[in-house]
């Protein structure tokens, strides 16, 4: 009798009544053939591997991570809390030991998304790692140690940008370099935010990156930078668009690299991203994930037009990836050696600029970004954001974000600019997000 | 027309006669003898057509053990399956305790053909087969259900050497997904099919020197009924009839069931729950489970808890818990056991056995809190109610969760709530008004407690499914139950609508073409349209529709 040696718990939410819009790529049958083969192959009936219906997020959940403009619900619809739902739920399953790892397979996507909400970008709206990530703190406490493992082909830049300044979170992401790819950042020289320099880690891969190149990226860098660090859990953001027969992108892995990949990752929890071959890769990588997690055997699943001169990559890819390995190590390495003066400033407050392109929405978000530098604790935040020239209507906001383990003089200081910036009159909205004191506030 | 019903049960035989408006004109009951099931069902049928006082003709209806003991006791005909699995999980690691030979050639899950067959790799497995005396044979393909023309390939092929007296193909038995299931049910089915098949012959016999008998109907998993032709192509659904009929005699007895409710049939060792909603029972989710084979059988969905009239009593300090074992005999009815029927008695609930042995057996048992023999009656009779609401409770629970996979069904789900107690078995007047009190609900304790499922066998009416998928890129229409394929015209054009009437029409014909006629209304019990986009084009669209008849019982009275 076949018995899943790991015991799965399978948050599995197709949302057949859903899309973007006919013709998107994220539409209804995203998940139909995916469904189709999990069923056939008989993967539920297998004793260890439990499928559970997903929750929906609330308001509450959400705004621990997001600064949805106007509010929550007006930006979110019922299939992005359920997606987010399910994703914390796949928590909980690991958390209360009814499972030992989980895999919220489940639609819409979110790691596009920022921490300021306008609208959609990349397919999504809200994060739903991050969700999840701040549902754990808040059962676990702040001092709970989280690594991110983004394996999505595109560049994970709204959950960069959430856990930017995070110490808690170390935030890997393995992606096709952004020169070649949506949404063009994710360079190795995007390394964190001030409190949390070097945390933030990115592997820009060469187009044509295929399961040997993958699998050298996971043993020679994400596996010892994951052990030094030593995470408390392990989150997989599995994206299935590094797939060789994704529309989209132009990697070259198959189903058979997800799994080892998935093996050798150990994660507690998996996420679905995007992935968006819908017939010819996802029902096969989603099988060879849920066997990896199980630890049963897939050495027999394999894409039917799967061949094995797939497996060779051109040996420039491979030197490239070999030449990214060992800058990214590098600067690992010698992240606790950088002068954070030198790059941060010697000022009380850090500032950054930035605008930020909507592309599902078209929507353009300019960002004006101050962190306090704060010996004491990861500092405050100050955010104000602009959108103009967008469809529908455009605000003007500002954020104040007090972090976790916040000390009281930042704290202090966060309120009093909250009680200033209310008063504004060219301000639509100001807010106030404060995790440790479960707080939020919108004025 | 009358209707005699006819359940083969673990210990006894039940046989219902049903007038023409299904009133209930007899009931016997005889013991049935498991070595002999025929034998079994041919007395209880002489018994009841004694007493039948008019020459009115009658149609027959059987629901018998044969197969499940068939099954459970490993008796079927031995038999090999030919698996055309294709890549995916490793069809060894399933550890079937039979044999499964995983041949060439497999298609993908649009059904399109990736690999061909291999005529001598199967040829010689077969030849071998035949050698190590194998009769039966299951030819079952991953995805078969999308395209049947690869299991229909490897039968063509075997026919040609005429080895093997019985084959069973995969998609004949369902259109639902799931590999390893159809292999079970496909294993099974060409098992037992032998032995439904001498069964049909005899009983064709008896029809043959009982010209009173018009016609034969067997019971199926799902509550209702197929003729004798199709149990021989299809006998593995009529595993677990018994409990079907149960159900079914719930919905022909109780008086109106248009709302949800809860059906609870409690007997000596164990009480089965079963849910209704709208009027109609809930299935299994996935298909019947024997013994340790999952298939892919449609059936009623019940659960069974160890606990009944005859359960242990154990007395803890701060509590009482019965079952899940039997305890035995009651010591009112002549044991020498403590049982919540002794309580019952004891208490004057019922009027049965001896009151005083029941007494003699409580007292006898008293201890701590419970330093009475009336305290500890109570208290039985109360962790009961107890055990039992709790575990309808849980039912429940467990039904609410189960995944669906649209919003409008996580944001809006269907009411399943009970609205009523549906009470069956002899203890259900002690224990189910109790019950309904825990629940907060009404309820109605149904007549004729002893050998009602003959009655649910007789008021038992057809069942018939089938599944219809259409890809109009691959330009294909199938319905695997009927073995029917058809490449579709004008595919532009084609419908969800059109697929629905399709579904209906031939379900129509399929049911004219078993000799159904009295069966209820034809229902769309699942529904997906879903395009297919290549780009930024819709190429095509995908249909795929379960349309079945109703599973539906005759009102008695
Ligand atoms: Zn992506
Ligand atoms: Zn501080």
């Amino acid at each position: 009798m076949i018995t899943a040696k790991h015991r799965v718990g399978l948050v599995f939410f197709p949302a057949f009544d859903w899309c973007i819009s006919a013709d998107h790529p994220e539409r209804e049958e995203r998940l139909l053939y995916t469904r189709d083969q999990i069923i056939e192959e008989g993967l539920l009936d297998i004793p260890g591997i439990v499928e559970y219906r997903p929750i929906v997020a609330e308001e509450k959940d959400i705004q621990r991570v997001h600064i949805c403009v106007p509010s929550v619900a007006k930006r979110v619809s019922e299939p992005h809390r359920i997606a987010a739902g399910g994703t914390m739920l796949a928590a909980d399953l690991v958390l209360d030991k009814k499972v030992e790892r989980s895999f919220a397979l489940l639609r819409p996507p979110g790691h596009h998304a920022n921490r300021i909400v306008h609208g959609s970008r990349g397919f999504c709206t809200i994060n739903n790692e991050a969700i999840m990530v701040e549902h754990i703190r808040h059962r676990l406490g702040p001092k709970v140690r989280i690594a991110i493992v983004d394996t999505d082909a595109h560049h994970a830049d709204g959950t960069q940008d959430i856990f930017y300044n995070d110490p808690g979170v170390l935030h890997i992401s393995l992606h096709q370099d952004g020169r070649t790819l949506y949404p063009g950042t994710g360079s190795f020289l995007e390394r964190g935010g001030p409190a949390s320099f070097g945390q933030t880690v990115n592997i820009p891969l060469p187009p044509g990156t295929g399961d040997e190149g993958m699998l050298y990226v996971t043993e020679q860098l994400v596996l010892p930078i994951l052990a030094e660090w030593k995470p408390d859990l392990i989150i997989n953001a599995a994206g299935q668009d590094n797939h060789y027969s994704d529309p989209l992108t132009n990697m070259e892995f198959s189903a058979r690299g997800y799994a080892q990949l998935t093996d050798l990752l150990n994660p507690d929890i998996v996420v679905l991203e995007g992935g968006y071959s819908i017939e010819g890769a996802l029902p096969y990588v989603n099988v060879g994930l849920i066997l990896a997690l199980a630890g049963l055997d897939y050495s027999h699943l394999k894409e039917p037009d799967w061949h094995p001169t797939r497996l060779k990559q051109s040996r420039q890819v491979t030197e490239t990836i070999h030449e990214v390995v060992d800058q990214v190590w590098n600067l690992w390495e010698n992240r606790k050696k950088a002068n954070l003066q030198q790059i941060f400033g010697k000022d009380r407050f850090y500032t950054r600029h930035r605008q930020i392109f909507y592309d599902t929405d078209q929507i353009i978000e300019k960002q004006y970004e101050r962190i306090r530098l704060c010996n004491e604790c990861s500092g405050w935040r100050l955010i104000f954001s602009e959108t103009n020239e967008g469809v529908g209507l455009s605000f003007k906001i500002a954020a104040i974000i007090v972090p976790w383990l916040s000390c009281n003089l930042c704290r202090r200081e966060a309120l009093s600019d909250f009680d200033k910036l209310t008063e504004s009159k060219t301000l639509d909205y100001v807010y106030f997000q404060d995790n440790e004191q479960d707080l939020f506030l919108c004025k | 027309m009358q209707v005699v019903g006819i359940d083969v049960g673990g210990t006894n035989t039940d046989a219902t006669l049903l007038s023409e408006d299904k009133r209930v004109l007899a009931m016997v009951k005889t013991p049935t003898d498991h070595s002999n099931i025929l034998a079994s069902t041919k007395a209880a049928l002489n018994k009841i057509l004694k007493l039948k006082n008019d020459a009115h003709p009658v149609q027959l209806h059987l629901s018998t053990t044969l197969s499940t003991n068939a099954i459970v006791e490993g008796k079927g005909d031995s038999t090999a399956v030919l698996a055309l699995a294709g890549p995916g999980l490793n069809i060894a690691d399933f550890g079937f305790n039979f044999s499964v030979y995983s041949i060439q050639g497999y298609v993908d899950h649009r059904g399109r053909i990736v690999k061909e067959i291999d005529r001598e790799e199967i040829l010689k497995i077969a030849n071998q087969l035949r050698i190590d005396g194998t009769k039966s044979i299951a030819i079952v393909g991953k995805f078969s259900h999308r395209n049947n023309s690869l299991e229909i390939a490897v039968k063509e092929l075997l026919e040609t050497q005429g080895w093997f007296k019985v084959i069973t193909l995969g998609h004949q038995l369902s259109g639902s997904p799931n590999f390893p299931r159809r292999i079970m049910s496909a294993y099974l089915n060409a098992s037992v099919a032998s032995i439904q098949a001498n069964f049909v012959q005899m009983i064709e016999e008896i029809i043959k020197t009982n010209p009173i008998i018009s016609d034969v109907k067997i019971l199926k998993a799902d509550g209702g009924t197929m003729g004798l032709k199709e149990s021989c192509l299809r006998p593995i659904e009529t595993i677990l009839s018994g409990p079907a009929a149960s159900i079914m005699a719930a919905l022909a007895l109780v008086e109106t069931c248009a709302d949800n409710a809860v059906v609870v049939d409690i007997g000596g060792t164990t009480t089965d729950i079963a849910v209704i909603v709208g009027g109609e029972p809930l299935y299994q989710r996935n298909g019947a489970v024997i013994g340790e084979y999952q298939t892919l059988v449609p059936a009623l969905l019940t659960h069974s808890i160890g606990l009944g009239g005859d359960s242990e009593v154990h007395i803890e300090e701060h509590n009482i818990v019965l079952g899940p074992k039997r305890a035995g005999t009651a010591a009112a009815l002549g044991g020498d056991s403590l049982t919540p029927t002794d309580a019952a008695i004891a208490l004057g609930l019922v009027e049965l056995g001896v009151k005083e042995k029941a007494i003699a057996v409580l007292k006898q048992r008293t201890k701590g809190k419970y330093d009475s023999w009336l305290k500890l009656a109570e208290a039985i009779i109360d962790a009961f109610a107890y055990q039992l609401s709790e575990a309808i409770h849980e039912m429940y629970q467990r039904l609410t969760k189960v995944p669906v996979y649209t919003v409008s069904e996580i944001l809006a789900p269907k009411d399943i709530r009970p609205k009523k107690v549906i009470g069956l078995g002899a203890p259900a007047t002690v224990f189910i008004p109790l019950v309904a009190k825990i629940l907060n609900l009404p309820y109605q304790i149904l007549p004729y407690s002893a050998g009602s499922n003959g009655i649910g066998a007789a008021a038992a009416r057809p069942t018939l499914a089938i599944s219809l998928h259409v890809d109009t890129e691959e330009e294909s229409l199938i319905i695997p139950e009927l073995a029917y394929r058809e490449k579709i015209k004008r595919r532009l054009f084609f419908d969800r609508k059109q697929a629905r009437r399709i579904a209906i029409e031939k379900l129509e014909s399929y049911a004219e073409q078993m000799g159904l006629s009295d069966y209820g209304e034809i229902q769309i019990i699942e529904d997906e349209a879903f395009n297919v986009v290549r780009g930024f084009y819709t190429v095509g669209r995908i249909f795929s529709i379960k349309a079945q008849i109703r599973p539906a019982v005759w009102r008695v009275r």
